[in-house]
């Protein structure tokens, strides 16, 4: 049902198997789970994949049903020593299936279907590459941070959330060779309030200070709560900046059937987040029609 | 996954059931709505493992959906108002059909505001050779009659199957709704009205509320309920239309297993078919196809389709 080709398209078809889970530790508010993956492709930056709400057990669940869409955060291929791909989502508990993933032990298989969607277009050159995170949202964009710095791209990433424990995966992004600003609601870390503010003056000195190629191609990423994703859009669009968004509306199935997770298209309409996105470029969006 | 450990050691059981008319590779089908138009599947799927497939319900239109929130998780199930989003029945027939591979049963499913409509829907594509079959979706709002369902008031029923009843020579099926007070009456006007066969049930009409928000949690306000939630209401229900007519009968609501799908041809229904558990099983299907057959072995039937009926209901 939609004409949206902004996101790329998966390179290889998606797996559904088990995915046996290594690690599964606490990161500030949020966990970190590793899986081992049994013929993972790899994935696009800003794909995503379909966990199974909890470790298998001995008796089949059925309650909750269905799967968590979460996206790929480190995608580390086979790491030394290792028989399997692993890749790892970074997620918090926020309701029944969250929380029995987080019971999930090592050695236990969680269901999963993936890579699914249209991961964000990286193209080098030498603009300005603005990646801002809130909340969960900060999950997308490590992967694309590495793609963009492989690139040639500078880049620069902003993260925010409501306090210095809500910054989930921060200390993986202080390992990368890239500026970092982060944003606090209550000040305990970094700049005091919300990520759109050093977004706004950091986008507009960039605009400000380049010229030719390298202000053709600044472009901001944003992925978080969808306020913080509008009102990035807006920010950039004031200033003709081309602002590529993922969004994270609920879906049943991850691969375009349920027809769930249906976002409003500015040209009237609806795309599916699964299948068109859920990378989209934020022109593409008729955001006041969002939940 | 559960098809990983499923042996596949069902050696001389013969899978094959006949539903409406339409013959089949074994009794597992894909219900409408949850298997889009085959081609999603491909991935997880060899679609020639499973029966055959009930296409996405189509109108004659393509059509827009319902605005987000679409789809709510419920205790065992989920709801959903997504309200027959579809590419229309010419881009289905020229382009969605084309791109399967031969030998997939295609079952197409028609959607109506009035029963001309649904009529010439099955008209068209009961005439593309590539159709085996069509299901009528006779279990969601009708504009015309201000909102009630075709698939709750027996003469509005009787019509628009009569209507499509001339429209065909093909396989007919109705699918009817749950939200009746008699699914028996429902069923025996089907067949009275000359239909093939009967699917049921179609979702349980429900809603769920965000209580911090105090709102409905789908635009909509009313959703349909699928997923084992309803299982025992959707066995029940085929238990009662069996008993009253002699067409066949598709048993669809919440099934997740082989377990759960031999209830259902216990009960009576000569096919099954798997819908919600599509979306978190993407290859469900054709695991429950071989466990129905694993299970007739283990249970000493040479054929699938004796297990229609073959409940023992006798009291004590």
């Amino acid at each position: 049902m939609s004409a949206t080709t902004t996101g790329i398209e998966s390179r290889s078809a998606p797996l559904r198997t088990r995915a046996r889970v290594i690690s599964n530790e606490p990161d500030g508010r949020g966990r970190t789970l590793r899986l081992a993956v049994p013929g993972w492709p790899g994935a696009i930056p800003g794909q995503f994949l379909m966990l199974g709400p909890g470790a298998e057990a001995g008796v089949a669940r059925r309650d909750p049903l269905l799967p968590r869409p979460m996206a790929v955060y480190r995608d580390l291929g086979v790491v030394s020593g290792a028989a399997e791909p692993s890749i790892e989502v970074l997620y918090r508990v926020v309701g029944r299936g969250t929380t029995l993933i987080s019971e999930a032990q090592p050695g236990q298989s969680i269901p999963l279907v993936g890579p699914l969607g249209r991961g964000f277009p990286v193209a080098p050159g030498p603009g300005l590459a603005l990646l801002v995170g809130g909340g969960t949202g900060i999950a997308s964009l490590y992967e694309l941070a590495r793609a963009l710095l492989r690139a040639g791209r500078p880049v620069l990433v902003l993260l925010g959330a409501r306090s210095q424990d809500d910054l989930i995966g921060r200390r993986d992004f202080e390992a990368l060779d890239l500026e970092l600003v982060c944003a606090t609601e209550d000040g305990s870390h970094g700049v005091a309030g919300r990520v759109t503010e050093p977004l706004a003056e950091r986008l507009r000195r960039a605009v400000g200070e380049a010229s030719g190629a390298s202000r053709a191609g600044i472009e901001v990423f944003a992925v978080g709560p969808t306020p913080m994703m509008r009102a990035c859009a807006g920010i950039a669009a004031e200033l003709g900046v081309r602002c590529l968004v993922s969004l994270e509306n609920p879906m049943a199935c991850g691969f375009g059937v349920c027809l769930g997770c249906a976002a409003p298209r500015a040209e009237g309409g609806f795309s599916l987040v699964c299948r068109a996105g859920p990378v989209f470029d934020a022109r593409e969006i008729a955001w006041e029609g969002l939940p | 996954m559960s098809g990983a450990e499923t042996p596949g050691g069902a050696a001389g059981v013969d899978e094959r059931v006949v539903l409406a008319g339409i013959p089949l590779r074994n009794a597992v089908l894909t219900a409408s709505g949850t298997f889009g138009y085959g081609t999603e599947f491909a991935p997880f799927l060899d679609l020639t493992q499973i029966g055959g497939f009930v296409a996405k319900s189509l109108t004659l239109e393509p059509r827009f959906g319902n605005p987000p929130p679409r789809i709510a998780e419920t205790p065992a199930g989920m709801l959903n108002a997504i309200s027959i989003e579809n590419v229309g029945v010419r881009a289905f027939l020229e382009e969605k059909l084309p791109a399967l591979p031969e030998g997939v049963v295609v079952i197409a499913s028609a959607f109506g505001t009035a029963p001309e409509v649904y009529a010439e829907l099955v008209a068209r594509v009961s005439a593309h050779p590539r159709i085996a079959g069509v299901e009528i979706n006779a279990s969601c709002p009708h504009v015309k009659a201000g909102g009630i369902e075709f698939g709750q008031d027996p003469k509005l029923l009787a019509e628009l199957v009569r209507t499509v009843r001339a429209a065909t020579q093909g396989p007919l099926l109705v699918k009817l709704s749950p939200n009746v007070t008699r699914i028996a009456d429902m069923a025996r006007v089907c067949e009275a009205e000359g239909a093939d066969g009967i699917t049921l049930i179609n979702a349980v009409q429900a809603m769920e509320v965000d209580v911090e928000r105090r709102r409905p949690v789908l635009s909509n306000i009313l959703g349909g309920l699928s997923g084992p939630a309803i299982r025992p209401i959707a066995l029940r229900m085929v238990w009662q239309a069996a008993q009253a007519v002699k067409i066949p009968i598709c048993g669809v609501g919440g099934i997740t297993d082989a377990s759960d799908a031999v209830k259902f041809l216990l009960c009576g229904a000569t096919a099954v078919q798997v819908g919600t558990t599509n979306y978190l099983d993407p290859g469900a299907a054709a695991a429950i196809a071989r466990g129905i057959a694993d299970y007739a072995q283990r249970h000493g039937f040479a054929r699938v389709a004796d297990l229609t009926g073959a409940l023992d209901a006798r009291r004590g």
